[in-house]
This record gives C-alpha cells, structure tokens and sequence, in this order.
C-alpha cells in the first residue's frame, strides 16, 4: 500500500530476513540477490475520450482534465480508469463530476483484473542467481461517465 | 471548500482524536428490487480477504442457499471490495454485475478530551462501490451491469484481442527492459488491427 507506483525504483526488503521467511512467495529465492523491478502495466487502449488515473498527478488537475473533456471537448461520454490504489481516485473524480453536473451526468463502473508482470534481476551479474518473473493480480476500474440519450 | 477544511482540522485538534465513526444511518440499498435475503458482505479497511471470501464463497456454492452476494465497501475499502468481488467471479464463472458508486455520508462524533459534556458531529462524504454478483440475469440496460466472463463492456470491440495480446506479453525477462515498452503498445494496436475485421 505504501510502495510508490515506480517501476525499477522499489527492492526486495534486504535487511529484513524474517519478514521474507514469513512470506511464502519469497521463500525460494535469496532476498539479497534479487532487485524486484515492476513492469509498467500493459495495453493501454487510448481513445481520446480515456483517461487513466494516476497518483501521482495532482487531483484537481486530473478532475480538470476529464470536465473538459465533457464541457469543451464535445464528447458525450468519456472513460475513467484506475488500477489498485488510483480507484479510489477514479471514483472520487467521477462521482465530483456526477455531483457538479447536477444530475445531468451517469455513471456505470465496471471492474476488472489486470495482471502485472515483476521482474526480478540478480544483484550480482557474476552469481548464478537466474532471472525471473512474477506474476500477480490487481483490480482496475472502469468508470463510464456519460451524459444518458433523451428517450 | 478548502477553507471550511481549515477549519475543520482546527476544531478537530482541540477535541483530541477521540472520534467516533458512525454509520450514515441506514443508507437505502443501491439495487432495488433485490430479495431481501441477499447476503450482504460488509467490506472494511481491515477485513482479511481469506476471511470474507470462505464466508461469501460457502454461501454462494451451498446448493440452495444463495443464488446472489452484494459487497460493499467505502473510503480504503473500496479496493478491498473490488477484489473480492473480482476473486469470487474467477472462482464461481458465469456471474452476473452490477456496479453502484455513490458518495456515502459518514457521521464523525468528536468528545472533547479536555473532559467536558461537548460533542462535535462532522459530517463526511467517502465514495463507496457496492458491487451484486448474481447467478441469475440481470437487466443489461442498467448503467453498470457486466454480462459474465467478459472483461467489461466498455472493452467490448477489442474483447477478442485481449488473450493474444496477453501471451505476447510474457516474454522472457532480461530481453526487454522498460525501453521495450512503446514497441509493446505498438504491437497490441497492430494486432487489434488484424483481428477487428474477422
């Protein structure tokens, strides 16, 4: 939760030897050899209506951006996506621009998973430590924002 | 805005953090026309998951007990309840969705600590999800309805590229570092080209 979304940025916990022992994911492999390098998530479909929610651009900013897009970018629906701790995010900017909308604007959230790729690197090039890959699960959002077709 | 969460704050620190978190009364449920026995699962920031799923996932596979769960969840839980509900699709297929989001409001009783009789309520909007897996159909015309065993509607024309462009993916390590990236995303949008018409 508090590991910053920085792909190459984060390490294995090094000198914390039972805090890996506890884990069973680390239980194979030497915490001191290993570097864990996060991959950038893949795919990311790109209309000019979607918009991907991060944390670390500022919120506001973020709300800004998709109220334009509704107000002068002349699209009647737009996307709002967010990956694990950005939904909260997502969700707050689409419900504020449900709420300054008054009314006028829906929502329907659909979510997802997403599989994200780790790689773990040796330290040591001269080491016989092998690289390897994980994979692990994380939830997305999908937030249609959109003004509904008079009926 | 950011004034009155000036003051707020300030007020707050002279009534010590002896807050007292209630719910926002009773809030109306999200699905109407629900059967009034749905198992209703109660996500909060410290639920364990293995926990919530045993009890969701017994209910849900018991032959005659439940045909649908609804869980729900608000402020930190909301990636919590996402995940839960995601793990449950996985794991039963064939499940019916239906996503609400709302701002829920959240009543904050403050006591003073300086030992006298006054109380402070704020009240306080989280956004919370709540999220109904359904073994039976339910109206796709609702905003936020997900058929089974589909990424999301939202995805639908480029829903049968998704497994190709996932086993191009998984390519050896230590080939591809971050530089490889832009070349990755090129490789997904040609591939949805080819596959489109079909």
């Amino acid at each position: 939760m508090t590991e910053p979304r920085n792909p190459g940025m984060s390490s294995v916990p090094q000198s914390n030897p039972s805090h890996t022992e506890s884990s069973s994911q680390a239980v194979e492999m030497d915490p001191v050899e290993y570097t864990l390098r996060k991959r950038l998530p893949r795919k990311l479909p790109k209309r000019r209506n979607d918009v991907y929610v991060n944390m670390k651009t500022d919120f506001r900013a973020q709300l800004a951006r998709c109220q334009k897009l509704l107000d002068g970018g002349g699209h009647r629906e737009i996307c709002v996506h967010g990956l694990g701790l950005a939904i909260n995010r997502a969700i707050n900017i689409a419900l504020q621009l449900q709420a300054s909308s008054q009314g006028a604007l829906q929502l329907a959230a659909n979510t997802s998973t997403v599989e994200l790729i780790d790689d773990l690197e040796p330290e040591d090039p001269d080491e016989a430590g092998e690289p390897m890959t994980r994979t692990r699960n994380n939830s997305a959002i999908h937030i249609k924002v959109f003004y509904p077709d008079p009926q | 805005q950011p004034r009155s969460d000036k003051v707020k704050s300030k007020c707050l620190e002279s009534y010590g953090g002896r807050g007292q978190k209630c719910g926002g009364g009773d809030s109306p449920c999200p699905f109407p026309g629900l059967a009034a026995g749905v198992l209703e699962m109660r996500v909060k920031e410290g639920s364990k998951i293995r926990n919530l799923m045993g009890f969701a996932m017994a209910r849900m596979q018991g032959e005659k007990t439940g045909s649908a769960v609804v869980f729900t969840g608000s402020g930190r839980a909301v990636t919590k309840t996402i995940t839960c509900a995601e793990i449950m699709k996985r794991k039963v297929g064939c499940l019916h969705q239906m996503t609400k989001l709302r701002y829920k409001v959240v009543k904050e009783v403050w006591e003073s600590n300086q030992g006298a009789a006054s109380e402070m309520t704020v009240h306080r909007t989280v956004p919370s999800i709540s999220i109904l897996l359904s073994k039976d159909p339910l109206d796709p015309q609702e905003p936020g309805y997900q058929p089974p065993e589909t990424l999301s509607a939202l995805w639908e024309d480029r829903a049968g590229t998704e497994p190709s462009a996932q086993t191009t993916y998984k390519r050896p390590l230590g080939q591809l570092p971050y530089s490889g990236f832009p070349h990755c995303k090129k490789l997904c949008l040609e591939e949805e080209d080819q596959t489109n018409p079909a």
